[in-house]
Order: C-alpha cells, then structure tokens, then sequence
C-alpha cells in the first residue's frame, strides 16, 4: 500500500508540518510519497491524489481551519471513483487546546464521506507555533507519539484512536489552567515572552502594538 | 459563546489619541453606514464605498512568514490588500457574498481570512476561558454573510454557518447573519437601509 502524504504547510519543508511528516514517515519512507501543496499545481495533486488508496494531509490550523492553499487543493477534488480509499488528516495549531481545531476536523469528516473516502480521523496537535524551533530533545516525547502513530498507521491502515487522544490533550482549557494563562498573559509571561523575544530580535519591540491603516486613514 | 460586545474591551496596553469619531467609526443622525462588499458571487446593486470582488481579484496566498506580527507589525509582505484593510477598518458593516466550496468558504475566501490576521496581535488573552488572539485595533465591523450553493445535509450546513460564526468571534466582529442567498430579495430592503 502506497500513501500519498499532502504537506499543507505554505511553509513547505521550513514549517512545522514537515516536522510532523518526517516523524509520522520515520523508518518507512519507502511507502510514502511526499508533496507539497505550496509548491504545487492544486489541479495536478488533486489528479495525482487519484493514483493512491490513502491520501494523508498535514497541515497548520490557520484561522479556524486549513491554510487558503489547502482549501484551494479541495476546490479541486472530484470524488474517488471506485470505493475502499481512504483519507486522514494531521492538523497542528499555535493554540494550545485541541478543541480549536474542531471546527476543522468535524469539516474534514464530512470532506471525506462527500468524497466517497473512508475518514481515517484527523490528529490534532496544540501548543505546536513553535516545534520546529525546539532543541530534539522538548520534542521527544511528541516525536515518538507520532512514529508510534505512524507504526500503527502502517500496521493495520488507520489512525491509533489511544494516540490521537494523548496527541490532543489539553482538548480544553480547564477553568484553573486558563486562569492561570490569562495571568502569566497580564504580566508578559508565558507565550508572551516568546513574541517579545522575537520582535527584539527584529528590531520591532517598539512597534508591536502599532495600527499602521488606522494611522493611514487619519492622516488622510 | 461570549457576545462579541463582552469582548471588545480589549484593547492594547498603549493609548494612541486616536478617537473613533475622527476615523468615522461612530456616525450620529443622518450621516449614512459605511459598507465594505466582499463578493464571489451574487449580482446586487449594494451601495457601497469598497468592493473586494474576488472573482476579478486573485489575493495573494499567506506564507506563514509572521512578518505581520513580529517585523513589520499590522503589515503584511504583501500589499494586495493595503487599501482593502482600510476601508475594512473604516466602515460599520461588511457584507460577504460566499461561493460554497465542497460545503465550505472557497479556496479565495479563506485565502483572504488568512490575510486578515495582521489585524490582530501575536498575543493570546485567556480571559474567555479558551485561547484568542489580542484585537490590534480598537473596533473591527459588523459582519453579514450570504452564501450560494447546497449542502448535502443540515448537518453539513451547520459546519459551513458554525464555521464562519467562529471566524468573526475570535475576529471579534459581530456577526449575526449567516444565510443562504435565496433569501436575499427578501431582505436587500434591509441591507440598503
């Protein structure tokens, strides 16, 4: 069985999908094909995708849902002609809470039955803006889930629901957690520190709350 | 779900000396509402003082650069949309004319949804009890979106009208109508009010 794997990222191999990909595909590249959706014609995937039992995407949440070239990609998708193919999703997201994605996934599940595919799930992964800066090491214990989906992936045709259940925690902010956030938020900790650390970097610090169109419409 | 008016209270921790009055955000009496038409489909006579007509407009793709957010803050690489994101900012009410795409907003449109974010801030407030991104800005319009095409289910139109409901929440837009254009005739009085 051959796959098909679509990195949605429009950071192509520089983002964070990729990262999920090569972790998901360690050890068994030979089954997989890899393209990329920013790099590519939306009409060609969309006909080459015709080729394979099982398309996978891997893709960043953006907005709510998949980044405008991912849905570009399905503008183009035709139902599979013939029956048993199936098709599942990677989605990773800045915020920390799966649930964010739910408005995605459960679009996705409906994608897949109008398509005449077999819904394979989609793997939700939060927290994920910053992956593919980290040292190895912060990643670890995300790598390994994903190979382990990828083993069982490869083993019987479909997505491991005990993984996806550990890959997706926190689902929700509890009460306490989101408290505890919106604190760390007030003081400039927490995520905060990570954006200040690269606007300093770029020189932007100072410009960070900037309303440069409002600025615009006032000096008209 | 928080009412979009519980949340604009978000403000940036600067003050800029901009009023609202001056950018012709709050009008008083007879002045007329301002109105931003987006549209992919749909041939209405809506006056309005900017139309983004995406089927003579192809918005350049988000790259994920975050040069909106940590190097050129509230600017874009692209400038395709600079005078869009003016008129976006200075009007009362926007109104989305949406080609259903496989039961969700087109390639176009949620190419155009990405392209909003230097609108908002890298930053993330907890205070609704789930993660959003700080407002940029101090008011962002009122919403209407009229859709054409057909879903398979009401399920499936749920996900469509539940989808864009989400996007302007946490765009902290109020966006109450969500409906087929069917029934548009039905309601251009009330648009053209």
């Amino acid at each position: 069985m051959r796959t098909l794997v679509i990195n949605g990222s429009p950071k192509a191999r520089n983002g964070n999908s990729e990262v999920f990909i090569k972790q998901f595909i360690k050890g068994r590249e030979a089954s997989y094909e890899v393209c990329y959706a920013a790099k590519e014609d939306s009409r060609q995937i969309a006909e080459h995708m015709k080729q394979f039992d099982t398309v996978i995407v891997a893709m960043p949440l953006y907005i709510h849902a998949m980044p405008g070239i991912v849905m570009k990609l399905i503008d183009c998708m035709e139902p599979a002609a013939v029956d048993g193919k199936s098709m599942g999703f990677i989605v990773q997201s800045g915020f920390v809470e799966s649930a964010q994605s739910k408005y995605l996934s459960r679009y996705l599940s409906a994608l897949a039955k109008q398509l005449n595919y077999t819904y394979l799930g989609t793997v939700i992964r939060g927290g994920s803006a910053g992956t593919y800066m980290m040292p190895e090491k912060m990643n670890r214990k995300l790598f390994q889930q994903l190979r382990m989906l990828g083993e069982r992936f490869e083993a019987d045709g479909s997505f491991d629901a005990e993984v996806i259940k550990e890959l997706a925690r926190p689902n929700e902010l509890s009460k306490g957690k989101s408290r505890l956030l919106q604190f760390f938020f007030r003081l400039g900790l927490g995520d905060c520190i990570f954006w200040n650390m690269m606007l300093k970097q770029n020189n932007a610090i100072d410009r960070k709350f900037d309303m440069p169109f409002v600025d615009e419409l006032l000096a008209e | 779900m928080i009412p979009a008016a519980e949340l604009t209270d978000y403000t940036p921790a600067v003050t800029h000396g901009a009023s609202h009055s001056a950018l012709g955000f709050q009008y008083i009496g007879a002045r007329p509402m301002k109105r931003v038409v987006i549209r992919e489909c749909g041939e209405f006579e809506i006056p309005c003082h900017y139309i983004l007509d995406l089927t003579k407009t192809i918005v350049k793709d988000c790259t994920g650069c975050w040069s909106c957010w940590l190097k050129t803050p509230g600017r874009c690489v692209h400038k395709d949309l600079d005078e869009f994101y003016k008129a976006y900012l200075d009007t009362d009410k926007v109104i989305i004319f949406s080609k259903v795409s496989h039961g969700f907003v087109s390639g176009s449109l949620k190419t155009l949804f990405d392209r909003m974010i230097p609108l908002f801030l890298p930053f993330i407030t907890y205070k609704s009890g789930e993660s959003m991104h700080v407002p940029r800005y101090e008011k962002y319009p009122e919403i209407e979106v009229y859709y054409e095409g057909d879903f398979a289910s009401i399920e499936d139109r749920n996900i469509y009208e539940d989808y864009i409901h989400r996007t302007f929440y946490q765009f902290y837009s109020k966006c109450e109508i969500v409906k087929p254009m069917t029934q548009i005739s039905l309601d251009l009085e009330e648009i053209n009010r």
